[in-house]
Parts: C-alpha cells; structure tokens; sequence
C-alpha cells in the first residue's frame, strides 16, 4: 500500500548499506529529499571516510531552538562541528570502524532531515510535560509556508500554513482539508489529535505573528495534540509523521488528480467508441459513378 | 556468418556422383586417395572440428562437392553421439561406433538416404560401389578419430554428450534405418 | 530553488533508470512492471476508498506477484497503458527519489519514432497531476552519443549511430547533427530476453541440476557473469578442448525454495549466447540477419553526405552490448563489409577507365566505440545534460505549458542546434 510516506530517505538507506557491506569505493552522490532539502555522501580524503552533508532552507532557526543538540544525541561523535561549505549539517562515518548493529545506523543516518527538524517539537513536549507554556516556533521550512509550534499546560499546538499555486490544487485542499476536521467523528479515529482548518485567516494562536500571512491562497491546518500522543515511545512516531504532513497532503492531491485522469480517459475511451460507430452512411446515388467513356464502377 | 564450409570445396577432387573423393589419413584399405599431408586436418578432423559448431544452423548452402562429404560425415557424427547417449564405457563405446559404421547403409540414390535431393546418383554401377566402399572407410576412420576425443575417462563427455540431441540441418539421421 | 537537481527518468521497456542529475550512476534501476490488485467488475466508478493507491511498482511489483496482477506498461519502447504510467511514476517520484515534482525539472526519454501524441500526454501528466516546474523530452539516441563524449577517444559530435541493445529489442539509429534519420531506423527482435532464453535451452540440454523454476534466473546470472563474445567459434571450440581448466567454469546456485546450493558447470554458451547478434539462425529461425550488416545497411541508406560521420562514431548503448570484446567483433566484421564493398567499387570502376588513371576510394574508418558509462549510457547522458546551465532554458515550463497547452510538448530542442 502506497498510503504512507516513509520518514527515511531511500537513496540514502540503499546507499549506506551498500558502502557498509560492500567495498569501500569513491562516491559522490547528490541526492534531494522533500521541502528542497539537500545531501551529498561524498569521500573527500579517503575511501574508507564517508561524509554525510545535508542542506535545510530552516536550519538557522533549528539551530535557535536546539537542533544541534539533538542531532549531537543521535549522532555523537560522527556530527562534525563544522559542517562542508554549503551545507549545514554534515556527518562523518568512518566504514572501518562501523558497530555491530550495522543495519541501525542505516536507519539513523537515513533519518537526518527528520532528526533536526525534531528538536523544536522535543522542546515543545517536554514544557509540556512540565507543565509549563513554551514560545512560539517558528520555522520556515519552504519559501512561502511555515509551521508553528506552541506548548501550553495541557496541550501543545501545531499550526501548518499551507499554499497551493494552482487553482485545482486549491479547490482540492480545501476539500481534504475539511474531510480531516469531518473524520474526527467516526469512532476509528477517536484518538486521533484534534484538527482544525480555517481557509484564509490565521488562528488566533497566530494572531500578531510577524510574517504571517492572510489570502485567498493560504490555509491554516491546526493539529492539537494531547499528552497522550506524545508520551514516551509515541513522540518519535508522533514526530515523524507531523514532520511529513505537507507532503503527505500534496502527495494525495496529486494520486487525486491521476486517479481523475484515469477516470477521463476511461471516459475518452467510450466516447471514442461511440463516435466510431456513428458513421454517415453513403447515399445510394454516389455509390456507382461514371467516367468519362461510359464505363460504370463502384465506390467500395 | 553462415555455416562453415569445408576447406577442401577447391581442391579439385575427384567426384563420384557430386561428392567429392577426398584424401584421409587412415589405415583402413579403401578407394580414397592417401592424404597428401600427414600433418593437415584431413575432411574427418575437419568434420569433427566443425561438428559442434555447425550444430546451430540450419540453413547450409553447397559450395562444393567436399561440403557434401562434410554433411555426409555430420549426419554420422551426430548418429554416433546418439548411439552412444546410453552411457557405455570406453571400450563398449568403441566396439558399438565400429559395428554401427560397417553396418548396412543407404548411398545416395538409395531409397534409405535422407538427402537425396541435394546428392546425385551414382552414374554407374563401379562409381556405386566405389562409392559404397569409400563412404563406408570414412564410417570407420570416423568413428575410431571419435572415440578418442568424446571420450573423458570411462564415460563420455558431456560437452559432446548435450550435442546429441541437436539436429544438424533439422534431419534425422543418415544411414541405418534403425 | 533552483539549486536543487534535476530528476532523469529513463523508462524503458524491460528497466527503469532513475535519480538526480549529476550523478554518475542512476539511483534507481528497477523493473518497469507494475502490479495492481484486478478490479473484479472492471468498473473504476466502483472504487471505494483508496484501492487507486493499492498498488506496487518495480521489483515490489515481482514480489507480490502472487497477489497482485502484473502489468507492464511499456511494450517495444512505448507505452501501452497511460493510467499504469502514471501512477509508475507518482510512485517512483514521491517513494523512491522522494522529491516534491513542484521543485524540481525533470528530464525523461523517449524512444525512436515515438509519435509527437505520446509527448503530449506526458507532459499532461507531468504538468496537471505533478505539476513540475519543467520537463523536457530527449531521444534516447542522442542522450547515447552524448554520453560516449566521456570515453575520450571520440570528439564531441552528435552524429553517429547508435546501437542500442535492452533486454526486449536491439535499435540501430543513425543521428546527424542531433535529429534522428527516422526513415534509416532499423529494428533487431534479438535483445538480451533472447539471449537469456538461449542459454536457458543449451543449459537445459546438458546440465540436470537445474530446478526448472529457477532456470531463466540460473541462465541470466550465467549471462551476466561469465559472457564474452569471441573472434571465431570453430576457434573458440579448439580452445576448449585444448584448455579446458582456463576456460570451463563452475557457479554455485541456492536452490530457491529449497535454499539448497547446487553447482553448474558453465561452458560453451559463454560465447555461444551473445554469438546469436552476429549469428542469429543458431537461435530463431526467423531472423537471419547479422547485427553488423544491419548497421551496414541502416548507414548505407542515409544521405550520402553523413555516411562517413556515421562509420567513424558507432556507439553502443544498453545493457546487452555489455559483454567483453563486443564492440571489437562488431568493428572488424563491419570493417569487414565495408572493405569488400570498396574493393568491389574499385573493380568496377577500373574496368571502364585507361589503365593510367588509377582511382582509389579514401578508405572509410569503421570506429565502434565503448565505453565504461555503457549500460547506462542513456540515463548517463542525460545526466549529463540536466546538469548544465543551459538546461533549464530549453525545458518545457509549466508556464508555456498554461499558457499553450500540451501541443508545446511535441518539440524539443537539441542542444546542438544552437552552437
């Protein structure tokens, strides 16, 4: 089933586990993932030294609230203080000295753009959890959309501005957007956080908000999230799966808009048949004609 | 590339019917002309050599009277390489090739024989039996010169051994109607 | 963003290529199959929530072959099904390369002779489902010869005549100055299944311990691994029996069901496989025609004025001229053809001239050229190009595409046209 966007980076994932299990070799892929995030694996000094790269439009603000921190959690030593020229985080694994586990450290570093954009939600939960209210973060992961995050003593709020160019996409958002407020109410998705969108203004959590926009083009989606959507082993799925909620969004207008388009050619089809059919008949007089000496034939 | 030919199509032999009275290097008394060079391949190394090759086609175009001899000594290896699919052993091997080669076998112009279309009678009674006799030295040489290099041990070889049941030109096999 | 790669999508008949531009290899080689759940009435009114996106491509596609129905899309270079296309691709882009189409250009291939309709309806389907910023559409052909610009040892034309050999049928394309001689396009029904197929029947015949489930897998692994193509066979067979150790191989094979290993000994369909290019009746008895006379004649029917551009830059492109000392028989059998033919002139002019007035014909150079970036050499090229600064310029935008309408999509430019 195709429903699901993955959170780690195929390329990557193939990639590493090629290099950890095979031979070491030169490499220097250019890869691009979601929200024009980019990574490099290059060999820069030697074949046994792999260095991971990534570039994100929203890492300075990752940085302002802890991304480098995290990423130092999950990845140690292998972070690089500083990262390769044009880019903002890099990673550096040496393949002879690679752990036992070698499958887990695949996934790791396949799941590096999630990894940072995770540190400002962590925050988030944990005021939470505290009990206390957290500011609110900003952070502009695409030219024109951003999402905000905001903690409060018995919640914590999530808010996506969304912006689709093409009318059609517009009219098929709004659409989705109004089924995921809808859901709610049947009982398989009780447990499921609260959604909320309203088309051209912003919420009032995003009231007086520098950069904050209001037209026909933007939609705000608000996810509420209680404690028990992201308590110990639910935040990281809980992460992921916010992390990939704009594209998930537009990855399901477009299989729309192809399922549309099938659903037109069947249509197409039939028409054609029924055009082929209808052929005008020949009328009897022009079906034997004469030439010039006498002579008869038929037109077949 | 096509087939291959024989290299003896120019060598001006002479013919009994269209097939062309090549030279060999063989004991066995017979009417063929002695080889004239004891080193060279004579017509059955030839046939041995371009057996398997010519395994694969089956479009074969005559260029000359020794191409005839060459299908003619095809046919044959083929029908031994049957005949020796049961798996005999060396020896065995060697005595069943040797009774198949003297056996009864169809000339051409002879209802028995497969090509008949492609191979002119003989034009007399002498050529026929000339004929016959040097069909049946190549039979013999043939199958003594196959013996050594099918066999691999005890057992014959299954790299000649898989040939067995391809078809040269699509034809079943010459000669004995067995 | 225009910082971010250009997407290469090459879609061909047995595999799909695909990742970002400049890169040396495509990041994904997967089969072009696609397989979807049969809908039982046919009825697509009768959908009900999302069984449109029930469904797997590439080699997921042959794992759950079981379950699923098989389809593929793409028959002889050109697509057959435009909905399977599509939805191809709408996994391919957000599940494997896993871009956003709204930031990114995209090139993709098309097969020789492809009628302008079929660029069309990719662009619909790249500009109104994805919406990409661009998309431009190349001739395999040409993507070939520019990736041959790496070997070296040719200057960087774009005239010369490609042969392009995939896994369903062999193309022979001559291009002049980047646009393809259309009416000269020769079509060869032997390709890499055919070979395999081969090796599959020599096998059979001798080897007993190959399960028969496994055998076309058994005989595509030998192919791959130990083919080479040589000079002569009748030679080749002497060698064999002369050298036996250097030359007869053992592979060992895990059973599939039974995960036993089992051994095959591996012999002479190591040249007799890929023979059946310069020999075809030894495996069909329809085609007869060899490989090197198909590109003699294919050249000898252009104009004139290209013929010798075309002898001197023969590029090899796909996965079945990969085999060792190919491109080598294929330049001396060539060279071959084309010398008896100027003997023959020779002969013919001589007889009508004064024995003084000698006339030679300039001998003609046959130069077949191979390279490492071979079995990609489509993908590679294009590659290549997505990667220079002029490509976004000659792309198709969404824009014009707004603003025209599909029809933009039935021409493309070739780069070389503008230097």
């Amino acid at each position: 089933m195709l429903i699901d966007l993955q959170p780690s980076n195929r390329i990557l994932e193939e990639a590493l586990r090629e290099r950890f299990n095979g031979e070491a070799e030169k490499l220097q892929l250019k890869v691009a993932d979601f929200d024009g995030v980019k990574y490099r694996l290059s060999t820069p000094e030697s074949k046994t030294v792999l260095n991971i790269s990534m570039a994100m439009r929203c890492f300075g603000e990752l940085q302002r609230y802890g991304a480098d921190a995290v990423l130092r959690r999950e990845y140690g030593d292998m972070l690089e203080s500083t990262p390769e020229s044009g880019f903002d985080v890099t990673v550096r694994v040496d393949l002879q000295n690679l752990p036992q586990d070698k499958e887990s450290l695949v996934r790791k570093l396949s799941l590096l753009k999630r990894n940072a954009l995770a540190a400002p939600f962590e925050i988030a939960f944990n005021a939470q959890l505290e009990g206390r209210d957290s500011e609110l973060m900003t952070i502009h992961y695409r030219d024109e959309e951003a999402y905000y995050i905001k903690a409060q003593h018995d919640r914590v709020t999530v808010i996506f501005s969304t912006i689709f160019k093409e009318e059609t996409d517009r009219i098929f958002g709004k659409v989705f957007l109004q089924e995921f407020v809808d859901a709610r109410r049947s009982p398989a998705t009780q447990n499921a956080p609260q959604v909320l969108y309203s088309p051209r203004e912003p919420p009032m959590e995003l009231r007086g908000v520098p950069g904050v926009q209001e037209s026909d083009w933007v939609g705000y989606v608000t996810f509420v999230l209680f404690p028990r959507h992201f308590t110990g082993p639910a935040a990281e799925g809980c992460i992921s799966r916010i992390e990939l909620f704009r594209d998930y969004l537009h990855y399901h207008i477009k299989a729309s808009k192809a399922y549309m388009h099938s659903r037109m050619r069947t249509r197409v089809d039939s028409f054609l048949k029924v055009l082929n059919r209808a052929k005008p008949e020949q009328p009897d007089s022009q079906k034997e004609k004469k030439t010039a000496s006498g002579k008869t034939f038929k037109r077949s | 590339m096509p087939a291959y030919h024989s290299s003896f199509n120019d060598g001006g032999f002479r013919a009994i019917g269209n097939m062309a009275l090549l030279p060999i290097k063989t004991k066995i008394r017979g009417p063929a002309p002695p080889a004239a060079d004891p080193q060279q391949d004579d017509i059955i190394d030839e046939a041995i050599a371009l057996f398997r090759a010519n395994c694969f086609f089956r479009n074969f175009e005559i260029k000359g009277t020794a191409d005839r001899v060459l299908i003619y000594l095809l046919l044959f290896i083929q029908e031994s390489l049957g005949k020796l699919s049961k798996n005999p052993s060396q020896l065995e091997g060697q005595r069943t090739l040797q009774t198949h080669a003297l056996q009864n076998f169809a000339i051409p112009g002879e209802a028995g024989f497969p090509l008949n279309a492609m191979y002119e009678k003989p034009a007399n009674r002498n050529d026929a039996d000339t004929l016959r006799q040097y069909l049946s030295q190549l039979r013999q040489e043939c199958a003594t010169r196959l013996v050594v290099k099918v066999y691999d041990g005890d057992r014959p070889s299954k790299w000649w051994m898989c040939f067995s049941k391809r078809k040269f030109m699509g034809l079943p096999n010459v000669g004995t109607a067995a | 963003m225009t910082n971010l790669p250009a997407v290469v999508i090459d879609n061909g008949t047995g595999y799909t290529k695909m990742g970002y531009a400049g890169n040396n290899d495509p990041q994904f080689i997967i089969p072009t199959t696609i397989a979807t759940r049969e809908t039982p009435s046919g009825n697509l009114a009768a959908k009900r929530g999302i069984e449109d996106l029930d469904y797997y491509i590439g080699d997921e596609a042959i794992l759950n072959s079981k379950t699923y129905g098989i389809n593929y899309p793409i028959r002889h270079g050109q697509v057959e099904n435009w909905d399977l296309m599509e939805k191809f691709h709408q996994a391919s882009i957000f599940q494997y390369l896993r871009c956003e189409p709204e930031d990114h250009y995209f090139l993709l291939t098309e097969p020789p002779l492809n009628p302008p309709e079929n660029r069309e309806y990719t662009a619909e389907i790249f500009f109104e489902s994805f919406g990409a910023k661009g998309i431009y559409i190349a001739v395999q052909a040409v993507l070939a010869l520019a990736a041959s610009w790496t070997s070296g040892k040719a200057d960087q034309t774009l005239t010369g005549t490609v042969i392009d050999s995939g896994d369903g049928v062999t193309h022979v394309i001559p291009v002049a100055e980047g646009y393809v001689i259309g009416s000269s396009i020769k079509h060869i029904p032997i390709a890499g299944r055919d070979i395999t197929q081969f090796v599959q029947q020599l096998l059979r015949e001798r080897e007993n311990s190959i399960p028969p489930e496994d055998s076309l897998e058994v005989a595509k692994r030998i192919k791959e691994m130990y083919s080479y193509v040589c000079p002569d066979i009748v030679k080749e067979f002497k060698k064999y029996d002369s050298e036996p150790d250097k030359c007869f191989k053992k592979h060992e094979f895990l059973h599939s069901v039974t995960k036993k290993p089992y051994n095959v000994d591996v012999g002479f369909e190591r040249f007799l496989g890929p023979e059946i290019f310069f020999n075809p009746e030894i495996a069909s008895p329809d085609f007869l025609t060899p490989l090197p006379e198909v590109v003699d004649t294919t050249i000898q029917s252009c104009p004139i004025d290209t013929r010798r551009g075309l002898y001197k830059n023969i590029v090899l492109s796909g996965g079945s001229t990969m085999f060792k000392d190919f491109g080598r028989r294929l330049q001396r059998d060539i060279t071959r053809i084309v010398d008896n033919r100027l003997k023959h002139y020779e002969v013919l002019s001589q007889a009508n001239i004064n024995k003084d007035q000698q006339i030679q014909p300039k001998m003609i150079d046959v130069n077949v050229v191979s390279h490492k970036r071979q079995r990609y050499a489509v993908w590679f090229g294009g590659s290549l190009l997505a990667d220079t600064a002029e490509f976004y310029s000659y792309c198709h935008s969404k824009a014009q595409y707004d603003e025209y309408g599909p029809s933009i999509a039935r021409f493309n430019r070739v780069f070389a046209s503008i230097m």
